[in-house]
C-alpha cells in the first residue's frame, strides 16, 4: 500500500479470558486537506471528486456548501435539491458496493463484481442528467437542466438493481419489522444470507454497546472545535465534551420502524449495523423518486457576495457525517479541514472499540472483529489482529 | 486519499499501473468505460480494484497535490 493510501490496524489484547485492550493505529491523514489552502474554490472543486476513492461527489457537495458559505452565495432551491438527489445515488451505490463486493467475503464466499459494475456509472449518469454541461460542482450551481427521461431510466436502473439485491421490492418489508425477519429467512440473497447467517450463529447483538448517535446536524460544538483546531488534534480525534459518537446509517434511521425494531432486539449490534445500509438504499431510492417530480431548471453560477468568511459544509455520507470547513481570504483559500466519519466511528474511544471490549475471547474473536469492523465500514482497508499473550 | 495511478499494461481485465512512481497490479472488473496504456484510472480502497477513469489533466491536478502532501510530510 502507498503512504498516501492509508488504512487501519485494530489489535485486541486478551485479559482474564476477554478482550481488555483495543488498541487503533490509523494511517489516515487527517491534516493533508490543510495543504488545499492557497488555491481558488474553483482548483480545489477540481481536485476533491479526484482525491477519495470512496464518497467522491460528498466530498465535492461538503466543499461545495462551505465554500459558498463562505463566499457568501446563497445557491438556489432547485440547485439544492439536485444535489440531494447526488448524494441520495451516491449512497445507494455506496451501499449496493459494499454488500455486492464485499459481504460474500464475510459468507466465505466469491463476489459476483459483474453486478458492481453499474453502479458507479448510475451515479455519472445522474450527473449528467441533471447537469448536460458537467458543472454539478460550480460555486453557486452549474446549469441545470434535468433530463426527466434520463433520469426515469436510472431510477428504473437502481430499482432493477435492488430488486436483485433484495429478491423483490424493499418496500414489501421497508414498513414493517416482521415482515422485513420474515424476508432474511426467505431470500437466498447474499444480505439476507449474512443477516439470517448472524442470527443462525447468535451474533446479530454482537458488538452491542450503549447507544451514543451523531445528532442530525452534528455536534453542538462543531463549528468551534473546528475552528480551534489549528494542531489537528480534533480532526484526527473528535468527541464532544468527551462522548464520540457512532455516525452512519444506523444513526440516520434510528426512527425507522424496521431499524427501531432491530435496534430494540439487537442494540446497535451486527444486524442493526449491516442492515441500516439496506434500509437505507430502500429510503435514499424512495426519496430519489419524491424529488425527481420536483427537480426544476435553474441557470446557476450565483456570484460570490464576497471573497472572505469561514464556511461549514455539512453533509450526510454513505458512513457518516462528512464535514468541510475552509476560510477565504481575498478569494483563496486560507485554511482548509476536513472530519471524516470514519475519525468517528475508528476513534480510540469509539464505536469499534466500545463494542470490542469485554467481548469473549475464543477461536471465532478475530472473525468476530472482522464482521465489526465491516458493519462499521471504514473509508480505508481495516486489518485486525489478537495481541501474542506477554 | 486516491492516488490517479497510470495505466502501463493490460492483460485480460488485469492492469499493471503506476502510482506516484510504484507499479501495481489492479484489476478492472469494475470498470465499465474502455481503457487502454496511458490512462489514468483512480484505485479503490487497498488498491485492488480499479474504479474511474480520470481525465488525465484532474490527475495532474491531483498528483500535483499529492506529491505536495508527501512532501510536506503528511504521508
Amino acid at each position: 500500500m502507498l503512504p498516501l493510501e492509508a488504512g487501519i490496524t485494530v489489535t485486541l489484547t486478551i485479559r482474564e479470558c476477554m478482550v481488555g485492550g483495543v488498541t487503533l493505529v490509523s494511517t489516515r491523514l487527517p491534516q493533508a486537506s490543510r495543504l488545499l489552502a492557497g488555491r481558488t474554490p474553483a482548483e480545489v472543486m477540481v481536485l476533491l471528486p479526484s482525491l477519495f476513492s470512496l464518497c467522491g461527489t460528498a466530498q465535492g457537495l461538503a466543499g461545495l456548501e462551505a465554500m459558498e458559505l463562505a463566499a457568501g452565495i446563497v445557491s438556489a432551491p432547485a440547485q439544492r435539491m439536485a444535489r440531494r438527489f447526488l448524494l441520495l445515488a451516491e449512497t445507494i451505490a455506496e451501499h449496493a458496493m459494499g454488500i455486492i463486493k464485499d459481504w460474500p467475503a464475510l459468507l466465505g464466499e466469491e463476489a459476483d463484481l459483474a453486478q458492481a459494475r453499474p453502479l458507479r456509472p448510475l451515479v455519472t449518469a445522474a450527473k449528467r442528467a441533471l447537469y448536460p454541461d458537467g458543472d454539478w460542482s460550480a460555486l453557486g450551481g452549474g446549469r441545470l437542466a434535468p433530463d426527466r427521461g434520463a433520469l426515469t431510466e436510472i431510477l428504473r436502473q437502481v430499482e432493477d438493481m435492488a430488486a436483485r439485491l433484495f429478491g423483490g421490492s424493499p418496500e414489501e418489508w421497508l414498513d414493517d419489522y416482521t415482515v422485513f425477519r420474515s424476508w432474511i429467512h426467505r431470500h437466498d440473497g447474499v444480505a439476507a444470507r449474512l443477516l439470517s447467517s448472524l442470527e443462525a450463529r447468535n451474533l446479530s447483538g454482537f458488538g452491542r454497546s450503549p447507544l451514543l448517535l451523531m445528532p442530525d446536524s452534528g455536534p453542538r460544538d462543531l463549528a468551534e472545535r473546528l475552528a480551534a483546531d489549528s494542531d489537528g488534534s480534533y480532526c484526527r480525534a473528535p468527541h464532544y465534551c468527551g462522548h464520540v459518537f457512532e455516525t452512519n446509517a444506523l444513526a440516520r434511521l434510528v426512527n425507522h420502524p424496521v431499524m427501531a425494531g432491530l435496534v430494540l432486539e439487537y442494540g446497535n449490534g451486527l444486524a442493526s449495523r449491516f442492515a441500516a445500509r439496506l434500509i437505507e438504499i430502500a429510503t435514499a431510492l424512495q426519496e430519489q423518486e419524491d424529488l425527481v417530480q420536483d427537480l426544476c431548471e435553474d441557470s446557476g453560477h450565483g456570484p460570490a457576495r464576497s471573497g472572505e468568511g469561514i464556511g461549514l459544509g455539512i453533509v450526510d455520507a454513505a458512513r457518516g457525517l462528512l464535514v468541510h470547513r475552509v476560510e477565504l481570504e481575498g478569494g483563496t483559500l486560507r485554511d482548509y479541514r476536513i472530519l471524516a466519519p470514519t475519525e468517528w466511528n475508528f476513534h480510540p474511544d469509539g464505536p469499534l472499540v466500545r463494542s470490542l471490549k469485554g467481548s469473549p475471547a475464543g477461536t471465532d474473536l478475530e472473525a468476530k472483529a472482522r464482521l465489526l469492523a465491516a458493519a462499521l465500514d471504514p473509508c480505508v482497508p481495516c486489518r485486525v489482529e489478537i495481541a501474542a499473550h506477554a | 486519499m486516491a492516488v490517479p495511478s497510470r495505466i502501463t499494461a493490460i492483460d485480460n481485465c488485469v492492469a499493471i499501473v503506476d502510482s506516484l512512481g510504484t507499479l501495481r497490479t489492479t484489476s478492472l472488473m469494475l470498470l465499465t468505460e474502455e481503457v487502454a496504456v496511458g490512462d489514468y484510472v483512480i484505485l479503490g480502497p487497498g488498491g485492488a480494484f480499479a474504479s474511474e477513469k480520470v481525465d488525465p489533466e484532474i490527475a495532474a491536478e491531483a498528483l500535483a497535490f499529492l506529491t505536495e502532501v508527501l512532501a510536506n510530510g503528511q504521508a
